[in-house]
This record gives C-alpha cells, structure tokens and sequence, in this order.
C-alpha cells in the first residue's frame, strides 16, 4: 500500500500547476512551490499522505537575490520518505505565514528562525525572543552581520606576553600582524 | 536591575507563585533556565528559557572551511557528540558523492554505538538523581569511563572524538582493540543485573517514575517527539531502521518499544537499548576483521576544497532523537548554510512545557531528564 | 644555545618563612600562626560550587565521582552559591550566562576563588569569533587559575585544583580582593558588554568597605553611572482581581 501511495504522490505532484519537484533519491523528495501555495501543500501532505512529522523548518538567507529560502522538511513514517519544501520570500519585509495549526512543533522553528533572521511568521503561538534575549544587536544570521567584526568591536583578548616572546622582540622580530589585524576567516572569502 | 528575562510573566493571583529554577540547579540538565508558576505544589505553566549556551554555531560554521567545522561540529552535544559529527560527515559526503569505503563505515557503526552506551549511562545516571538515588550517577559515569577510555585508545580524545572525516575515519584500530572492546563490552552487560537491582526494578524508582509526564502516541506524532521518548509510547520508529544510513541495513537489532509512554516507560527503552547497541558492537567486531581495504577515500586538498553547490538533509539517530542536519553549498569552500536540528530542540522545549503542566514540582526535574533534554543542542 | 637551554625551568615554591609578619598585622608572632592555620584548614576544605556553564561539564562528574575522586583532596559539590567557595567556570560563558556568572559571584561570601576551566575562558577558545560569548573571563571577575583544555582530563582538572590548595596555603589566592580594590575596571568591562545601565542586588562598594579593600580605584567612572541609573529592588506590585475588592484597592 506504501508503494501506491508514494506513485500516487509523484503524480499528483506532477499535475499541480507552479510546483516543481525532483527526486533525489528513493527517500528524498525536493519540491519549490510558491510561497502562497506551501501551506496548502503542507496541509495535503499531512492529511492526505502521512506525512506527520515536521522534521525541520530551515531559512538560508540569499542576500544576493534579497531573498529568504524556507525549507520545510516532512517525514512520513508510513512511506518512509522525506520531503523537502522549499519556498522564497522576499528579504525585505521578510513576512510569512506560520504552519503551526498544521504543525505544532513549527513553534520553535519559526520562533528561532524569527530570532536569528527577523522573519516575521504570522499566526504563530509566541515570537517572544527566547535564546538571544539579552542581545540587542541585528539579527546574527543574516549574511550582512560580520560577527569577527562584532567581537573585535565588542571584546577585548587575553594580554599574552611571555618570556620566549619578549626575547624575540628584543632580538628583533615578534608578532607581524597583531590579533586585531588579523581577520582569519574573511581574508579570502572574496579572492576565491 | 536584574537581567531581562527576570521579570515576572504577569502578576499572579495570590494563591500562585512564581518560581525560577534557573541556570544554576542540580535539577537542570546543564545550563537552561524554567520558570514556573505554582499553586502549593502543583504547576500550573511552565516556560522553558534557553540560550545560556548559545555560541552562534551556525554563524561560525559559514566562517570556516568545511574541514575546519570538524573541530565544532561534535561541541554541539556535548554527552554525545558521535552523531554530530557522523551526520555532518555525511552531509558533506552526499554534496560531494563521496564513496566511503565499507571498512570505514563499520567502524562509524561501531563508534555510534559506543558513544550511544556512554550516553545512556549517564542518562541513567542523570534521571535517577533526579529521584535521589545518587548511587546510579556514580556507578554510570564510572561504567560510562570505561567507554570514554576506548575512545581515548582509538581517537585521542576523551570526550571530543573528532574521528570522522568526509571520506572516512582518521585512523584505524590500534591492535588489540578488539579484545579491550569486547571485555568492556562483557563488563557492562554484566552489570545490567546490577543496574537493574539498584534501579529498573527498584521498588522506588519505579513508585517515582511511574506516571510522571505521560505522553500517548497521539501527542507524541504531534509535537515532533522523536528517539527513545517515541518508542516509550508504543511506536516502532528508528532513524537507523526507517531511514538507513552507513551498514545498518545489514546489523540485525530490534527496536525496544514500551507501551506506558511514561518517565518509567522512557528509562526503560534506554535500558533496552543499551542491550541492544551491545549486541550492535558485538557484530560489528565480528564482521570487521574480514573487512580489509582502506579506511578513507581520497578527497581532495582539505585546505582548498570547493564542494559542489546543492543542499542536502541527513538524518541520524543519537541517544536523544532524530539529529537531522541541514547543508547548503554554494560551490565555494565553506559551507553556505547549515543548519542542525537537534532532538532536544522539541523535547526540551514545547514537550517539557506541556508535560510539566499539572505534576508536582519534585517531578519537574524528572521529567526533564526522563525526556534526555540536552540544551547544548536547543541553543547551538 | 641549542632549544633545550631556553626551556625555562620550573622553580619549587618556597613558602614564605614563618617570623615575617604580614602587612598590617602589628608584631604578635602569634597571629601568623593562626592564619597558616586557618588558610591550612580553608585550602583543604573547600565547597566548589559547580555552575556548569559549557561544555566542560562534561567532565567534571567523572572528576567528582569514584574513579578521579576529588572529594578526597576536600573538594565537594556545593549547589547553594552563599556557602560555596569555589565558582568553578567550566567552559565558554555566552553572554546570558555571564550575567548569571557575576550575580552569582557577588552572592558568594570571601574569601572566594574563581577556577577558568577550558580555553574558552582563557582566550575564547574554540569560539572566539562567535558573537555570543564572553573571551576573556578576567575581564568581567577575578580568575585565581585557568585550567587550559578543550576540554582538560579529569586528572587536569585536580591538578588546578591542587595548584589552588597551594595557593590557598600560602596566602596567594586572594583575587577576591581585587575585585573590591578595583571594582570600576570590572565593573566598566561588564557594562561595555551589558549596556550602561548593568546592575546587580549586591552592593559591591558596601562590602568593599566592610572588608576594609575601599581602595583609590574602587570607585570612578563606571561606579558613577550606577547611581545615574538606580532603581529600587522593591518588591513586584501585586494587583488582586477580585471585583469585590476593587473598591479597596490603592488607586
């Protein structure tokens, strides 16, 4: 009954207009469907195909294309398949529906993809902050926010001068670049 | 002034109080906050309030190359650190259509379960502290050492394993290995006796535990409960069965199940399932030895490695749940986007909100641990 | 010089001579006694208050239960901060936990030690360029040791812990002290993280002239804007919802 039920999911999914969909393998299933279609979509997979666990609701922040990815991961226990839905919206008023009346465990994820991104899901139980409650900085996943830039603006390093290292000062050599210059994982992020 | 989120929720009735057992508490499983509102001794609401481990994971991880991100990959859970690194290895490979070689993979299996071991007896240890009997606690770290000394033999390190790589393990087993696991491996099997003299068959732990935050299969496909919390409901579902990745295909286990769905229910999965990764090392010391080749694939310079734009989900089953990760790339060296989506995010979460909800405030603590709720991977 | 000459060795402690009188004590050669004593007594009993703060927790059970044992050095797990004398910070502090750090330092009575396990107190260790954690633990408290490691061995961490009792012995350990005598640095590196209006229950300035430690830098800057931005702890406002009261209530 498993198998009918997986064809007859290729096939619906083939025959509804604005989603497009590829398998990537025989337990993973990609499907792009506009954003104003995704909660129907989710609702179909739920009720009609046994899909009841929302395995994960993941943002990828294109900053290129000023959009917002939200992928929704659905796992059905019957087919033993998972679907991956992805969707795009627009960066700016990065606005969206919540899924949490289909659901309920959407709650964390919209909660946390709020807090790390500042999408703003509509109808969700709570958007109170919850793991950066005591930051007041711009939302920290969002690709323009530098965090090295953050720490060295923010903190300060541990003062480290020992015997072996004022030795070679006083030979004449020592630290060519200072920790503050020195920005280890931006330096060729835009030569490669 | 206070820090922020010590403002009371609202003004309560009289009758009510608030109280928050906060991060520094033996009643907390590592650093997490829950605030409770109480009337006498029964909860009424409970709020959980994480992020006191938050470190922006996902944010470093695009920072780094992704051979680099194996260093903070296994930091994400800290008690059971194997399948983060297993699931990230995997995604990794996936993007790049690695091949990883058979010899490689068995030895994955064999360390996934080992640390499953190390982390179930410390949950032993953990849930029955929360009932008072500290007993437990000593003799599970202690047994749990044992498990930790393998993996200092077989990859340097006690704790942080780092033995994965894209493309296969590190190195392979020093000689003699085999004969030091299985006598650990004889060892804590014949300690499940005691275990089960001193705890699961304890007249005390069981009175406690007993009813404490019952959950039916209903609620537990709703809220996303996944792992060991699963089976205690009644539901056969296993990420290593339902999904197989790496050799588990060709392992023979069972699945324990129990049907109460309760903290009692819960320790007793864990406990069949501690029995049940024995049984998994034990074949896998068997078949190894007849599986020679090499223990990686090539890949190509670590340091300057583009790997090929896509996305890729992998799932994996730790001691807590379904681990599933999230990775993007866009075809340069560091990861895009990767996002983790921990067990404990559901369990710790909405699921330790709603079932503290009507039980006594000495049980807070219990259902806490009874669930596994590991907040290192709820903050990242 | 080849390599192995430069590698500097270490020098054996020698305690301090028994006829020195210590600064301030006055000329009873008695006095010295006592406090040998007491500081013998104070570094071989000593209650560690076990704030798991990262992931170096991990290792501190093994190191408290029977196979590393350290309660037979004296070390025992403490959970209440008021009788505690050791704040152990085992591994990175995020920004949320550090303010829970320092209020719970301030309600530790002295003499008090602190111990930095895990590179992540030292220098930010494996997440120095996250956004979310403290780098440098001794900027925002007064460490006695660090404990370097990610994470150090549970024979690592009785090693500090040794360090410490010597310390503790020979009167060395008294970081507790500096953070009366130069509460404004402290406390202006907690408000440059915390925004300026950080403030806890404790008043440090009080306590510093009851241990007689009010020294030149206890105050400046920094301590200024914590009266600027006072406010009272009082009590929550309570409001009874029952209509029948209403008519009693405090307009």
């Amino acid at each position: 009954m498993s198998k009918e039920l997986s064809t007859w999911l290729d096939k619906l999914l083939q025959e509804l207009e604005g989603i497009e969909f590829r398998r990537k393998s025989a337990r993973r299933l990609r499907v792009d469907v506009a954003p104003d279609a995704l909660p129907a979509l989710l609702e179909l997979l739920r009720g009609r195909a046994s899909y009841v666990h929302l395995s994960a609701i993941s943002c990828v922040d294109w900053i290129e294309e000023g959009e917002f990815e939200l992928v929704y991961h659905v796992w059905s226990y019957e087919l033993q398949s998972l679907v991956s839905a992805h969707t795009r919206i627009p960066r700016e008023p990065g606005r969206y529906i919540s899924v949490y009346d289909i659901y309920p465990a959407a709650g964390f994820f919209e909660r946390d993809i709020h807090e790390m991104f500042g999408v703003w899901f509509e109808g969700a139980p709570d958007m109170s902050k919850f793991i950066l409650t005591e930051w007041d900085g711009p939302p920290p996943m969002r690709k323009e926010f530098d965090s090295e830039a953050w720490v060295n603006a923010h903190f300060d390093w541990q003062d480290y001068n020992p015997e072996w290292l004022q030795d070679l000062v006083a030979q004449g050599g020592g630290i060519a670049i200072p920790p503050d210059e020195q920005r280890f994982s931006r330096r060729n992020v835009d030569e490669t | 002034m206070r820090p922020e989120n010590y403002e009371a929720q609202r003004h309560p009735p009289s009758h009510e109080y608030e109280l928050f057992i906060g991060p520094n508490h033996p009643g907390i499983e590592g650093n997490y906050a829950f605030k409770l509102r109480l009337h006498g001794d029964r909860v009424i609401e409970g709020k959980a309030d994480a992020g006191y481990l938050h470190r922006g994971f996902e944010k470093l991880m695009e920072g780094r190359l992704w051979i680099q991100n194996l260093a903070i990959t296994p930091r994400i859970c800290v008690p059971d650190p194997v399948p983060m690194e297993v699931s990230y290895v995997l995604a990794v490979e996936d993007l790049c259509g690695l091949e990883v070689p058979l010899r490689a993979q068995w030895l994955r299996v064999m360390q996934l379960e080992l640390s499953r071991i190390a982390a179930h007896l410390f949950t032993f240890g953990g849930h029955a502290a929360t009932t008072g009997m500290y007993s437990t606690m000593y003799w599970g770290v202690a047994d749990r050492d044992l498990v930790l000394d393998l993996f200092e033999e077989l990859c340097g390190g006690r704790v942080y394993h780092i033995y994965n790589i894209p493309g296969g393990v590190r190195r392979d087993m020093p000689p003699g290995f085999t004969e030091r696991v299985a006598n650990t491996l004889d060892y804590l099997e014949s300690r499940l006796p005691d275990y089960d003299n001193l705890l699961f068959t304890n007249q005390v732990f069981v009175q406690r535990a007993r009813g404490i935050g019952p959950i039916s299969r209903q609620q537990a496909l709703e809220w996303g409960v996944t792992g060991p919390n699963l089976r205690a409901t009644g539901l056969k579902f296993d990420v290593r069965r339902d999904d197989p990745y790496l050799v588990y295909d060709q392992i023979d286990f069972e699945i324990p199940t129990e049907e109460a769905g309760d903290a009692l229910a819960r320790a007793l999965v864990r406990r069949s399932e501690l029995k049940e990764s024995i049984k998994i090392v034990r074949q896998v010391l068997e078949r190894l030895p007849s599986i020679p080749g090499p223990i990686r694939c090539p890949i190509p310079n670590p340091l300057a490695w583009n790997v090929p734009a896509g996305s890729t989900y992998t799932r994996v089953e730790s001691s807590k749940g379904e681990l599933s990760w999230y990775v993007v790339s866009n075809g340069k060296e560091r990861p895009y986007r990767t996002h983790v989506r921990g067990p404990s995010q559901m369990h710790a979460v909405q699921v330790l909100e709603r079932l503290s909800v009507g039980c006594r405030i000495e049980d807070v603590a219990q259902i806490m641990f009874s669930l596994d709720a590991c907040p290192p991977e709820v903050d990242r | 010089m080849s390599a192995l000459d430069k590698i500097q060795v270490r020098e054996e402690r020698l305690p301090p001579s028994k006829g020195q009188a210590q600064a301030g004590k006055g000329t009873n050669p008695l006095a010295n006694v006592f406090d040998e004593l007491i500081n013998f007594a104070r570094s071989r009993s000593l209650f560690m208050l076990h704030y798991c703060t990262g992931c170096g927790a991990i290792e501190l059970p093994p190191a408290m239960t029977s196979r590393f044992d350290m309660e037979r050095l004296g070390v025992q797990p403490m959970v209440s901060p008021r009788q505690a004398d050791i704040l152990l910070v085992t591994g990175y502090v995020s920004v949320k936990t550090l303010k829970r750090v320092i209020l719970t330092y301030e309600q530790m009575s002295a003499p008090k030690y602190v111990i930095g396990i895990c590179s992540c107190t030292v220098n930010g260790g494996m997440y120095w360029q996250s956004y979310a954690t403290a780098k440098k633990l001794n900027d925002y408290l007064p460490v006695d040791i660090y404990i370097a490691g990610c994470m150090p061995r549970p024979e690592a961490v009785i090693a500090g812990l040794r360090d410490l009792i010597e310390n503790i012995k020979h009167g060395e350990a008294n970081s507790w002290k500096d953070y009366y005598q130069r509460y404004d640095h402290y406390l202006g590196n907690q408000q440059r993280l915390f925004g300026e209006d950080w403030q806890t229950p404790t008043n440090v300035i009080g306590e510093a002239r009851h241990y007689g430690l009010f020294g030149p830098e206890t105050l400046g800057a920094h301590t200024a804007l914590l009266e600027q931005y006072q406010r009272p702890l009082d009590a929550l406002d309570m409001k009874i919802e029952i209509p029948e009261l209403q008519r009693f209530q405090r307009p």
